[in-house]
């Protein structure tokens, strides 16, 4: 027992104490260092954070680097996979274009009607310092999942700035250094965001569940309008840190759901994290709107612009009922035109067959009229053997010369016979 | 002269493979989500530091595992110094392993190696959670520990094909 006690110590001694060949620390220093380290940065020691600093610095430049193999496969599986896709996403996309155009107008009344009774309610926030950034590393970790930008304090990107893509929320800045900065995602478990669900107008707080996913708290059953539609999930702009409106992803909602009472409701982020490549760094503020001649300016050019909206909608609108008179008509008239294009190649084959006909009908008569005389020349010659010399003139009789119409007649009539 | 020069560097290349491959892994992240494998992840790291740690030690050196453990940290997101003290932790592991065994076997190292990184996750995940306030993904955690050391078998046998047959170790496995 004592010496199976002893060969623990003695390993567990030559584990941690002993140095290698050409090792300058035991183990037992590095892992003493790593605590004093990890002590030292909880407590935000100021040289520590300076170390930190330099350190990312020069580890996200290079991490972009050694990165760089990996992204060009990825960009390259990439193009080629869109490329296999172009057909089909082309055509749907021309669907939705077409479905699209007819509710711009409609949207862009919408949001200048909102923008008018924001300002009312003085609500309206606007977007200032406006940065867009590289996404430098995208690698989720289990831990963590967050992506660095190459915008930093340098930029003026500050902590807490909302980072979109293309107009969706996708996190908000949680680290400054001076030519980078962390995002943190709102997939992360750790990112608590105020939210808005409509129709309904149901508060919520949305966290990170998964990498496309989050997961809505603090929502009541009761509280989901039951109907069968997507759910939009936008920022409720509570807590002043974002904006309100900013759209985030939809939840389905489905008779399952309500059926089990699910306590999770999931939210399927509209923008994907795993291929994000560029992005905007934005901060709001709220705009500084007074009561005065200025303001009644703006709300009057606002209704001007309205009314001018609505008229243009009116407009559209009859020129695509016009447009679909007309395309009416044009099937029509095509029909038409094909119909008599049809027609006419028929008679046109019509006409070639009774051509063709004709011309062999005297074709044939020629033949017969030919026969006939050729019969007759045969017959007088016939004749003319046996009855010429009744009927040709001589010496001795007064009869007709031969080759004349009387001398054959007489040949036909067999001699002369008065 | 010029042979024996390029002999030289060759070698010294073929001496750095696993401080390099260490670095790669912890600058790149390797992740899969291109292919759309939600439930896919391991940690690289951990089995090479193991493998090497225990057949090799003088391969990869203490003060680069440390180096990487700050640069994984940092590319990571985590508190600095957390993942030096795991990687040095189980460096310790191995080289304890390395101590008591008489007849290396891959099944023993193996189980090992699971006991390792749990024991080694259970840290990081007390530490992040309790002392530093990150809430993290049990599931997630699972995964990558059963993962790693899955996988654990499959890159012993390819470290072990590479030092054998590529760098020409006849001593290693």
């Amino acid at each position: 027992m004592e010496t199976s006690r002893d060969d623990f110590v003695i390993a567990l001694r030559s584990a941690f104490l002993k140095k290698g060949t050409q090792q300058r620390f035991s183990l037992l220093s590095l892992i003493f260092f790593s605590i004093i380290l990890l002590i030292l940065g909880s407590f935000n020691f100021k040289a520590i954070n300076y170390v930190k600093v330099a350190i990312k610095e020069i580890v996200y430049r290079s991490s972009f680097i050694v990165s760089g193999p990996e992204n060009f496969l990825k960009n390259n599986y990439l193009i080629a996979s869109n490329h296999f896709k172009l057909y089909e996403e082309n055509k749907k996309i021309i669907t939705e274009l077409n479905y699209l155009r007819g509710k711009d107008l409609s949207q862009k009344i919408n949001i200048l009607e909102n923008i008018k009774y924001k300002k009312l309610i003085d609500d309206y926030f606007i977007g200032e310092n406006e940065t867009f950034a590289k996404v430098l590393i995208d690698k989720q970790s289990p831990f963590l999942r967050s992506i660095i930008i190459n915008k930093g304090s340098k930029n003026n990107i500050k902590l807490g700035m909302v980072v979109l893509d293309e107009g969706y929320l996708i996190g908000k800045i949680v680290e400054v250094n001076f030519f980078t900065s962390r995002v943190l995602l709102i997939s992360d478990i750790n990112s608590k965001i105020p939210v808005s669900l409509q129709p309904g107008d149901t508060q919520a707080i949305m966290s990170g569940k998964d990498k496309q996913e989050g997961v809505l708290q603090y929502v009541r059953d009761k509280n989901l309008p039951e109907i069968n539609e997507e759910i939009q999930v936008l920022t409720s702009g509570a807590g002043g840190l974002f904006k309100s409106g900013i759209p985030i992803g939809t939840i389905v909602v489905d008779d399952e759901i309500f059926a089990n009472n699910k306590e999770d409701k999931i939210v399927d982020f509209h923008r994907d994290f795993s291929q994000l490549k560029y992005v905007k760094v934005v901060s709001f503020s709220k705009e500084k709107n007074i009561l005065d001649l200025l303001s009644k300016d703006d709300a009057e050019t606002l209704n001007k612009e309205i009314t001018e909206t609505n008229q243009q909608q009116e407009t559209l609108r009859i020129l695509l009922e016009q447009k679909k008179i007309a395309d009416e008509i044009r099937i029509k008239i095509q029909k038409e035109n094909n119909f008599l294009r049809n027609e006419r190649i028929r008679l046109k084959k019509e006409s070639e067959f009774l051509r063709d006909k004709s011309v062999r009908l005297k074709n044939e008569i020629l033949i017969i009229k030919k026969n006939k005389i050729e019969n007759d020349e045969i017959e007088f010659l016939k004749m003319n053997l046996f009855y010429g010399h009744k009927c040709r003139k001589n010496m001795i009789n007064n009869l007709y010369k031969v080759g004349t119409p009387e001398y054959r007649k007489c040949v036909l009539k067999k001699g002369l016979k008065k | 002269m010029n042979k024996i020069y390029q002999n030289n560097i060759l070698r010294n290349i073929q001496k750095y493979i696993p401080i390099i491959l260490l670095f790669i892994s912890v600058l790149n992240e390797f992740d899969f989500n291109d292919f759309g494998l939600i439930y896919f992840s391991f940690n690289f790291s951990y089995i090479l530091i193991f493998y090497y740690s225990l057949k090799k030690s003088e391969s990869l050196g203490y003060i680069y595992i440390f180096i990487a453990g700050l640069i994984n940290d940092i590319v990571v997101g985590i508190p600095i110094g957390i993942s030096s003290l795991m990687y040095l932790i189980l460096c310790g592991a191995a080289a304890y392993l390395r101590n008591i065994t008489l007849r290396p076997s891959l099944i023993k190292d193996s189980i090992f190696f699971l006991i390792t990184i749990l024991i080694i996750n259970s840290l990081l995940f007390m530490f992040l959670n309790f002392v530093f306030d990150y809430e993290l993904n049990y599931f997630d955690q699972i995964i990558n520990i059963s993962y790693t050391f899955f996988l654990y078998f499959l890159f012993a046998k390819l470290f072990d094909f590479l030092e054998k047959n590529i760098l020409g170790n006849r001593h290693a496995g």
